[in-house]
């Protein structure tokens, strides 16, 4: 579809992906951007483009009528508290339904699959599982409403990011207040998977979506297409600092140690790993049985995307000890979604998004990573 | 004092809440005749949850006759027509700054209320905070030298609860971030340093006129030194550069370069200025704080000079003169202004090959010093 020649509404406006969305679509001239603002005094950033600021609440109905106007074209950005994502997504497809809108992308995550996604969620046709996360159940939900309307004749696109940053993003202007606050390890080495997707090449998806129409009722990965690990993004930030900050590893097993929680993670030693590994519950999960060190990673993925008490059962019915605490000598011990998130084994794939929307990450990471690095000292962090 | 003066708040929005209805109750010297709000419930509201004796209005039209003075706190784009209309019937007035969207418009009111001998003071509440005639002085006496230059940064996430939300309307606010906060900064540089003789003024508007980040690098002519007097320590085209924000988090503070010394005011601590200096080669900093400097915050200070300048048909700390001069100042950056570089806006190209529309100039490069 042309999109170029039609009123744009946005919702998430005033966040990070919501307020490059509204720049893009005024540098690509479409002619006229209307935004969902919910906290007016957030509205600075895409206050300074013409821009149609609408009041509204993802939760008010009526107000999403009345800020949705003419727009023929729904870029969905907007979350809200993560027990209403699902409400909001649903109240945004009603109205946007009601108008007759000729296309809906709807931002989702590839957090669907958890904050560690397990292994074998590499592509979109994966099942999916509760979580036991707020944020990803609800997300995912979100997505079955959105498909729930695609069927009703919401021509819906969905696109499932990862980590998404670029400028105004925390997960680097966070990064370097953790860096100079010395609140920064590198977990397992820093070999977990980071699966970013810069802001840019997002949004180029999102346009896509746009102009594909294989791309209707298809979900998509979004990343930047590159193997890109926690340990690489976090030095490209290290790197912009003077002096270089200093950067500890620290093992799972250390963390656990010192947090000395009875319904942490399961495992202290490779020892209890291959234990596991060997277990008839992840050989199901798995359907593989060598014991490789390959196997061993997994089912140490695998334990720590299960919830707490999945995780405790288990324990009970293997038998398997926790490691005695150790100290931590020192080392910052990073909080529970931080070690999950950074624990990813599983680099998405990008094929699909590839094949049927056309879409080639056109940032790569260092680019982005300049870019990032001039914004940074434009917004003062440098 | 004999008796009070009878005074009315138009507008009943943040400003009002948080600093003048605090100050008004404070001050033996008003009598806080109504609040004004054209949602009358919500000035109401405010009387009762305040637990004020005044009556609530909806149109201050109404209360011309029985007011001595009014505080001025509606929308920017409301100030000019309520002025007039206050000073033509012999009420004095305090106005939030900005005192009018265009220098024009403030002119007008400003000479009204001169021929009428009437006050008119403008809400430059940044004025009456000690460190701004403690850093008068200090400049004044030489205590850091001859000044080389300054460095003013003004920034934070923009969280202002604005009642009406004017503040995003170009129309009603009269601009973006340069109006809001640099009327202070401008005020205050000008008060210092004396009138800008140049500027060089770039913002990151992209065509709403509202502005959330500005860089201005200006210079100022310096005061005129009487004859037979030392020569001021503030020379001819002394430099300064003003950054401020409503998306970062700036250093908010003034530094002051003199050849002796350098001067901090921190826009956390705006009681006391900071002296850095070296002593021996080691670098020291000391703290100056006035000494019998009245108590209570800026806004009552600012309104007790109100009060005190209508009882003795004076001239106020902050008169509409000194705003026209400042919004003089603030047409001319942003008659010249020219767009903020942001080279991460203009990089990131749509899959395949087709172009994309970036207006604007993109060569532009702000000077680095304001980065810092």
């Amino acid at each position: 579809m042309n999109w170029r020649n039609e009123t744009v509404f946005v919702t998430g406006a005033t966040g990070f992906i919501g307020g490059r969305v509204c720049e893009r679509m005024m540098q690509a001239g479409v002619p006229k951007l209307r935004a969902l603002v919910h906290g007016m005094h957030r509205a600075a950033r895409i206050a300074r483009m013409p821009v149609e600021l609408c009041p509204g609440d993802l939760l008010d109905r009526e107000s999403l009528r009345r800020a949705l106007g003419e727009a023929k074209v729904v870029i969905h950005c907007g979350l809200g508290p993560a027990n209403s994502i699902v409400r909001g997504t649903e109240n945004v497809l009603a109205v946007a339904h009601a108008a007759g809108v000729k296309r809906f992308i709807h931002v989702s995550t590839a957090a669907i699959y958890g904050i560690t996604p397990p292994p074998g969620s590499e592509t979109e046709d994966a099942p999916l599982g509760r979580t036991g996360d707020a944020y990803c159940d609800n997300k995912a939900a979100a997505e079955k409403v959105v498909l729930d309307y695609g069927k009703r004749g919401v021509p819906v696109v969905i696109l499932r990011p990862s980590i998404v940053w670029g400028p105004y993003s925390a997960w680097s202007t966070r990064l370097m207040d953790d860096l100079r606050a010395g609140r920064v390890v590198f977990l397992e080495g820093g070999n977990g998977a980071c699966n970013t997707t810069y802001v840019d090449n997002l949004i180029d998806a999102m346009i896509l979506g746009l102009e594909n129409d294989r791309a209707l009722n298809q979900a998509f990965f979004i990343t930047d297409g590159e193997r890109v690990s926690w340990g690489d993004f976090i030095r490209a930030h290290m790197a912009l600092l003077e002096p270089p900050p200093e950067v500890k590893e620290i093992s799972r097993a250390e963390i656990e140690a010192s947090r000395g929680r009875s319904s942490g993670l399961l495992l202290g030693s490779m020892q209890a790993t291959a234990r596991v590994a060997r277990s008839k519950e992840f050989r199901q999960m798995l359907m593989e049985i060598p014991l490789t060190e390959a196997a061993m990673k997994k089912a140490w993925n695998w334990i720590s995307s299960l919830p707490p008490e999945k995780r405790e059962r288990l324990r009970a019915r293997l038998g398997v000890r926790r490691a005695a605490p150790k100290s931590t000598k020192g080392k910052f011990i990073p909080d529970a979604v931080t070690e999950a998130t950074q624990s990813t084994t599983v680099f998405f794939s990008i094929e699909k998004a590839r094949k049927m929307l056309g879409y080639e990450p056109c940032v790569r990471f260092a680019d982005g990573m300049k870019l990032v690095e001039q914004w940074l000292r434009y917004a003062a962090y440098l | 004092m004999t008796e009070p003066i009878r005074l009315a708040i138009l507008g009943c929005g943040a400003i009002t809440r948080s600093e003048h209805i605090p100050a008004v109750s404070a001050h033996p010297g008003v009598h806080l005749v109504a609040l004004v709000d054209t949602d009358l419930p919500r000035a109401n509201a405010l009387i009762q949850n305040r637990g004020l004796s005044c009556k609530a209005v909806a149109d201050y039209r109404e209360l011309l006759g029985q007011v001595d003075a009014v505080i001025n706190a509606l929308p920017n784009h409301l100030h000019v027509s309520s002025n007039m209309d206050c000073l033509r019937a012999g009420v004095h007035v305090l106005c939030e700054k900005p005192l009018a969207i265009t220098a024009a418009d403030a002119r007008s009111c400003a000479e009204f209320a001169e021929d009428n001998k009437l006050v008119l003071a403008v809400g430059m509440n940044r004025r009456f905070a000690a460190s701004h005639p403690l850093f008068k002085l200090i400049i004044e006496e030489g205590l850091l030298g001859s000044i080389q230059d300054y460095d003013f940064q003004y920034g934070g996430a923009f969280d202002w609860r604005s009642a009406s939300g004017f503040y995003f309307d170009r129309a009603k606010a009269g601009g973006g971030a340069l109006v809001d906060f640099g009327v202070h900064m401008l005020d205050s540089v000008i008060d210092w340093f004396g009138p800008v003789s140049t500027l060089d003024y770039q913002d990151d508007d992209w065509g709403s006129g509202i502005e959330a980040n500005l860089f201005l690098d200006l210079k100022h002519a310096g005061h005129e030194a009487a004859i037979g007097t030392q020569p001021s320590a503030v020379s001819k085209d002394t430099p300064g550069h003003l950054r401020i924000s409503r998306t970062f988090t700036l250093k908010n503070r003034i530094l002051v370069r003199g050849t002796v010394a350098s001067a901090e005011i921190s826009v956390q601590d705006p009681e006391v200025v900071v002296i850095h200096r070296a002593l021996g080669g080691v670098p020291v900093s000391e703290t100056l704080r006035l000494e019998n400097f009245p108590g209570g915050s800026s806004y009552w200070r600012q309104l007790d000079n109100f009060v005190q300048s209508i009882a003795n048909r004076g001239k106020p700390e902050v008169d509409g003169w000194q705003a026209v001069r400042v919004l003089e100042l603030i047409e001319s950056c942003y008659a010249h202004k020219r767009r903020i570089a942001e080279p991460w806006a203009e990089s990131g190209a749509e899959s395949g090959t087709k172009s994309r529309t970036v207006t604007g100039p993109a060569t532009v490069t702000a000077n680095s010093g304001a980065h810092k």
